[in-house]
C-alpha cells in the first residue's frame, strides 16, 4: 500500500501547507497550485488564465523580469508551470539547500506581482501566447481536436466550452487593468495550495513557508463560476462533426460526459477507460489495431475535471485510405461491447494503475503535484495514499452499468478528420 | 481596488543557500556472463520498483539507406510474441502484471526494457527473456507493423516539426552518412521489408557478446545474478561486425533551404550542422557551450528571440551525441511574418558566442545549471538505467556518473570558447526553413547572409535534393 508521508497545516491568511519528507536524493519539490483556470474565464477573455500564468515569469517587487529562471536555473533547479481548465500551478525542483529561494521567489509573485506588470511585458508576453497557440493549434495537423471536442460536449453557457488556449482575438485584448483584477481576485492565499515534497525538514520548512507567506494577506472569496454548471450527465444525443483538412491519417474521435473528479464514480470510469484502451491488451488495441488491423493507433483517457461533469476521450487514427465510416463503426462496436467486462481485464487495468501511480511517485515533483492535486480538489491531500484502494474496489457490475448509462448514442460526440485539404 | 500591500519582512535579497547536501549516483555493480552479456546493477530502494533494461549493439546506424527503419521496425515486431505465446498473450501477461515491454531504438543500439513492481521482478524477466530470445515474427504481425511505420512516415511528412527535423538531417549530413536519413527510415525504404529481413536482423544482432542487461531499483545484486543466469545465460553469438564511419557535411558553406509547406502560420526554422561525437573531448566544455547558448530557458537565444523579441513560444540548441558526429541545431517556431529576422537574431546568437565567447557569470550559472539538475534528471529506476545503459553502448567507465559534476564544474570558459570553435563553424552552418516560400523566400533573400533555394517535401521524401547539388 501507498505510504507517502503527509503533514498538513493551514496558514492563518487561508494558505494550504502540505509537507511530504523524502530524503533519499538532496532534491525538493516545490509545488503551489491556485484554484484558477479557463473555467474562471468569462467571455471576450478566453485564454486568460494561461496568458496570466505566463506574465507570473515577468517579475515581481523584488524580482526583476526573467530573474526567478536565472535563479533556479543557476541554482541547479528546473521550474515550470501550466494552465488546465480547474487550476494553474507553479512548480520548482531544486537542491534541497536552495528550498528558500524558491519559497521567496513564489510568495513574492503571489504577494507582490503587480508592481513589476509593464504594457511591454504584456505585450511581449502576448506574442509569445500567440505563437504558442499558431505552434500547438493552427499549424499542427488536428490541432485544433480539443477546442472542437470541448465545443461538442459542453454547451456554450459551461465554463469547459472553450479551450485554455483560448482565442487570438481574446489573447490580443487582454489589458494591464486585467491583470491586476486576476490577480487580486485569484492569486490570494486563500485560493491556493502549496506542497513541499522531498527533503526537508518539517519544522524549518514550516517557518519559511511562514515567514514568506504568511503576511500576505488573504483575498476576498472567490467568485462563483461563470456560466451554467448544472448541466445533464449526458449529452442527449449523438452529436456529429466532419472535418476535411490538411492532415496525414484518418481519424475519429469520441468525447462523452462522465462523472467529474469529484464523484464517486469517477474511478469507474477510469477503469472502464483502461479496459478499453490502455495498453496493448486493452479492448481497442487488440481488436481494431492488432485483429482488425483498420487503425494504426488509438487512444482512451479520462480527464480528472471538478466541475459538473468530466469527459471520457477516445480515439483511432485510421491508415491511408481508410472509410473514417469504418473506422466509426468498428470503433463503437467495441464501446457497446463494454456491456460486459471480465474479471481479468479489471486485474490488469488495477495491476497497471498501481505501478503507473508509483513510477510517479518516484519524483519529488510528481509527488508534489499530485499532493497539491488532491488538497485542492478534497481539501485532503493524503487520499493519494488510498488512491489505488478506489481503483481496486471497482466491481465488473460497476463498468458495466457505466457503459449502459453513460457510453450509449445518446452520450457522444464524434469528430471526424478527413484527410483532404490542400495536399 | 486597493494598493498591493507593502512587506514587513525584508524581501529585497534572495535568500542564501543552507549547506550543501551530498548526491551521489548510486553504486554501479558489474560482472558478465561467460556469454559476453553485461550485467550492471544499481540500488534504489525509495519504492518497490524495478526496472529492467537489455541493452542490444543493434541502431539503425548499422544499416545501409536501402534498410532505413529495419532495426526501429524489428524492435517494434518483438511485439508479436515468442515462439511459445502469441502477441496478445504476451500482452496479457505482462499487463496482468503491471508492465509492458517497451522498445527504443536509436542510431546506436535498440533497448527493450520494463518497469515492474521488484516482487514481479522474475516473471517480468522470463517473458521478456522469451520473447526476445525466441521472438516469432509472425508474417502477418510484421506486416502490420511496416504498415504501421509507414503511415507514422506519412505523419512525420506533414507534422511541420518533425518535417523540419527529417530535412535538416538530410541537410547537415552528406549523403554516405546514415544521419542523414530519418531514425525510422524512409517509404522507399521500409515498404519492401517483411518477416525475412526482420528475422535476418534480429538474428545477426540480438546477441549478448558486448550487450548489456541493466537492472536498477529495489532489489539484491545475488538475486539478480541467478535471474540472469537463468534466463540469459544460454543464450550465444556474437552480432554482426559493422565498421564505423566519418560523419561529412553536405555542404561547406552556408546554406538556406526552404521546404515549402503553402499554407502555414508559422516557419519552423533548424540552423545547424555536424557537431561532435559521444567521444569528443569536447564533451563537457560543448555541454556548458550549447547551455549558454539555447540549452535552458535563461539562455541567449531564449532571451533573445522569445523574452526580447516576442518571436516564438520557446527556442534551444543542442547537440546529439552519437557514436559518430552528430548534429548540433538550433530549434524554433516563428510566425511566417518574422521568420527572416529571427533567422538574423539566431544567427547573430551563434557567431556572437563563437567570436566573443561566454562572459563569467553566464559561464558559472550554466555550469551551476548543469552540475545541479543532474541529481534531478536520477530520481527514477528507468533514468538511471538509461544513464547506465549509456555507459555500455558508449563504453565508458562505471565511475563515469560519480565524477561527471566535477568534470562540468571545472570547464573554463577558455575550454568553452576554444570548444565551440574547434566543432562549430559559423560560416558553414545551414539553415532549414519549413513554412510558406512564397512569403518567407523574399525576406530570407534580403538577409544577404546566403543563397536561398526553395524544395518540395516531396524532393527530401525521394532523398534527391536535385535543386542544391553539393558544392
Amino acid at each position: 500500500m501507498l505510504n507517502v508521508p503527509v503533514e498538513r497545516h493551514r496558514l492563518a491568511n487561508g494558505l494550504r501547507v502540505t509537507l511530504s519528507v523524502d530524503s533519499t536524493s538532496p532534491i525538493v519539490g516545490v509545488n503551489l497550485w491556485y484554484a484558477v483556470g479557463s473555467r474562471n474565464e468569462r467571455p471576450g477573455r478566453t485564454g486568460f488564465a494561461h496568458l496570466f500564468e505566463h506574465m507570473m515569469f515577468q517579475g515581481s517587487a523584488n524580482v526583476p523580469k526573467n530573474r526567478h529562471f536565472e535563479l533556479i536555473e543557476g541554482a541547479g533547479g528546473s521550474l515550470n508551470a501550466s494552465t488546465w481548465f480547474d487550476r494553474t500551478n507553479y512548480y520548482d525542483t531544486v537542491p534541497s539547500h536552495h528550498l528558500e529561494l524558491a519559497l521567496w521567489l513564489e510568495s513574492d509573485r503571489m504577494g507582490w506581482m503587480l508592481p513589476a506588470m509593464t504594457p511591454e511585458k504584456l505585450h511581449n508576453q502576448q506574442e509569445v501566447v500567440k505563437n504558442e497557440r499558431k505552434e500547438r493549434y493552427d499549424n499542427q495537423p488536428y490541432g485544433d481536436w480539443d477546442e472542437r471536442i470541448q465545443a461538442l460536449v459542453f454547451p456554450p453557457s459551461h465554463p469547459y466550452h472553450h479551450p485554455v488556449i483560448g482565442s487570438m482575438e481574446d489573447i490580443g485584448a487582454a489589458t494591464l487593468e486585467d491583470v491586476a483584477e486576476f490577480s487580486r481576485t485569484f492569486y490570494v492565499p486563500n485560493n491556493a495550495v502549496l506542497t513541499l515534497a522531498g527533503d526537508l525538514e518539517p519544522e524549518r520548512a514550516l517557518g519559511l513557508v511562514e515567514r514568506y507567506f504568511g503576511e500576505i494577506p488573504a483575498g476576498s472569496p472567490v467568485p462563483a463560476l461563470p456560466g451554467l454548471l448544472d448541466i445533464p450527465p449526458v449529452i442527449g444525443t449523438t452529436l456529429r462533426e466532419e472535418v476535411v483538412d490538411d492532415v496525414p491519417l484518418p481519424r475519429v474521435y469520441l468525447g462523452a460526459r462522465v462523472p467529474s473528479f469529484t464523484s464517486d464514480r469517477f474511478h469507474i470510469a477510469q477503469v472502464a477507460a483502461t479496459v478499453l484502451g490502455g495498453g496493448k491488451a486493452s479492448r481497442l488495441y487488440r481488436s481494431l489495431v492488432r485483429e482488425k488491423a483498420v487503425a494504426k493507433d488509438v487512444l482512451a483517457y479520462v480527464f480528472p475535471l471538478e466541475v459538473s461533469a468530466s469527459l471520457l476521450l477516445l480515439w483511432v487514427t485510421g491508415y491511408p485510405g481508410e472509410d473514417p465510416g469504418t473506422l466509426e463503426r468498428v470503433l463503437l462496436e467495441e464501446v457497446e461491447g463494454m456491456a460486459s467486462v471480465d474479471q481479468e481485464e479489471l486485474d490488469r487495468a488495477v495491476a497497471m494503475t498501481e505501478t503507473q501511480l508509483l513510477r510517479e511517485i518516484q519524483q519529488v515533483g510528481e509527488r508534489a503535484d499530485l499532493l497539491s492535486m488532491f488538497d485542492q480538489t478534497f481539501d485532503d491531500p493524503g487520499r493519494l495514499n488510498s488512491e489505488l484502494e478506489r481503483v481496486r474496489s471497482v466491481t465488473r457490475s460497476q463498468v458495466e452499468g457505466f457503459a449502459s448509462e453513460l457510453l450509449g448514442p445518446d452520450n457522444r460526440a464524434i469528430l471526424t478528420y478527413v484527410p483532404g485539404g490542400a495536399a | 481596488m486597493s494598493p498591493p500591500p507593502r512587506p514587513s519582512l525584508d524581501r529585497s535579497e534572495a535568500p542564501a543557500p543552507g549547506s550543501v547536501r551530498p548526491f551521489e549516483f548510486p553504486p554501479v555493480v558489474s560482472s558478465s556472463l561467460p556469454n559476453g552479456i553485461g550485467l550492471r546493477v544499481a540500488l534504489m530502494r525509495r519504492l518497490p520498483l524495478v526496472t529492467v533494461s537489455v541493452v542490444l549493439d543493434a541502431g539503425e546506424a548499422l544499416l545501409p539507406d536501402s534498410l532505413g527503419g529495419l532495426a526501429v521496425l524489428s524492435g517494434q515486431a518483438l511485439e508479436g510474441g515468442s515462439r511459445r505465446m502469441s502477441g496478445p498473450e504476451l500482452a496479457e501477461a505482462l499487463e496482468g502484471i503491471g508492465t509492458g515491454l517497451s522498445v527504443h531504438t536509436g542510431w546506436d543500439s535498440t533497448t527493450v526494457s520494463l518497469t515492474c513492481l521488484a516482487e514481479r521482478m522474475e516473471e517480468a524477466v522470463a517473458l521478456l527473456a522469451e520473447d526476445l530470445l525466441q521472438p516469432a515474427f509472425p508474417p502477418g504481425e510484421v506486416d502490420r507493423f511496416k504498415n504501421q511505420r509507414l503511415a507514422a512516415i506519412r505523419q512525420r511528412r506533414m507534422d511541420p516539426g518533425s518535417l523540419a527535423d527529417d530535412a535538416a538531417a538530410h541537410l547537415f549530413f552528406s549523403d554516405d552518412v546514415p544521419y542523414h536519413r530519418p531514425l525510422a527510415g524512409t517509404t522507399e525504404s521500409v515498404k519492401g521489408m517483411g518477416p525475412e529481413e526482420v528475422r535476418a536482423f534480429a538474428g545477426g544482432h540480438y546477441r549478448p557478446l558486448g550487450a548489456g542487461l541493466v537492472v536498477v531499483g529495489d532489489v539484491e545484486v545475488s538475486e539478480v545474478e541467478a535471474l540472469a543466469r537463468s534466463y540469459f545465460g544460454d543464450w550465444d553469438g556474437a552480432p554482426e561486425a559493422a565498421g564505423g564511419f566519418q560523419a561529412g557535411p553536405r555542404f561547406r558553406e552556408r546554406r538556406i533551404l526552404v521546404v515549402d509547406r503553402p499554407g502555414s502560420v508559422q516557419s519552423e526554422i533548424r540552423i545547424g550542422q555536424v557537431g561532435a561525437p559521444r567521444s569528443t573531448p569536447h564533451y563537457f566544455p560543448l555541454q556548458v557551450f550549447n547551455t549558454v547558448l539555447g540549452g535552458a530557458f535563461t539562455s541567449r537565444l531564449m532571451l533573445n528571440l522569445r523574452e526580447e523579441q516576442g518571436f516564438t513560444y520557446g527556442v534551444r540548441s543542442r547537440f546529439s551525441f552519437r557514436r559518430s558526429a552528430g548534429p548540433f541545431s538550433v530549434s524554433t517556431a516563428v510566425a511566417t511574418e518574422v521568420t527572416a529576422p529571427a533567422v538574423s537574431h539566431a544567427l547573430a546568437e551563434v557567431e556572437g558566442l563563437l567570436e566573443d565567447g561566454p562572459t563569467q557569470r553566464e559561464v558559472d550559472r550554466a555550469r551551476d545549471f548543469i552540475a545541479g539538475v543532474f541529481p534531478l534528471h536520477l530520481e527514477t529506476t528507468g533514468q538511471v538505467a538509461s544513464r547506465i545503459s549509456e555507459l555500455l553502448v558508449y563504453g565508458l567507465p562505471d565511475d563515469y556518473f560519480s565524477t561527471y559534476r566535477d568534470r562540468i564544474r571545472s570547464v573554463s570558459s577558455q575550454d568553452i570558447l576554444a570548444a565551440g570553435r574547434e566543432v562549430l563553424r559559423a560560416r558553414e552552418m545551414v539553415v532549414v526553413v519549413v513554412g510558406e516560400a512564397e512569403a518567407v523566400r523574399g525576406p530570407l533573400e534580403d538577409l544577404g547572409v546566403a543563397p536561398v533555394d526553395v524544395l518540395s517535401p516531396d524532393d527530401l521524401a525521394s532523398g534527391s535534393v536535385e535543386a542544391v547539388a553539393p558544392s
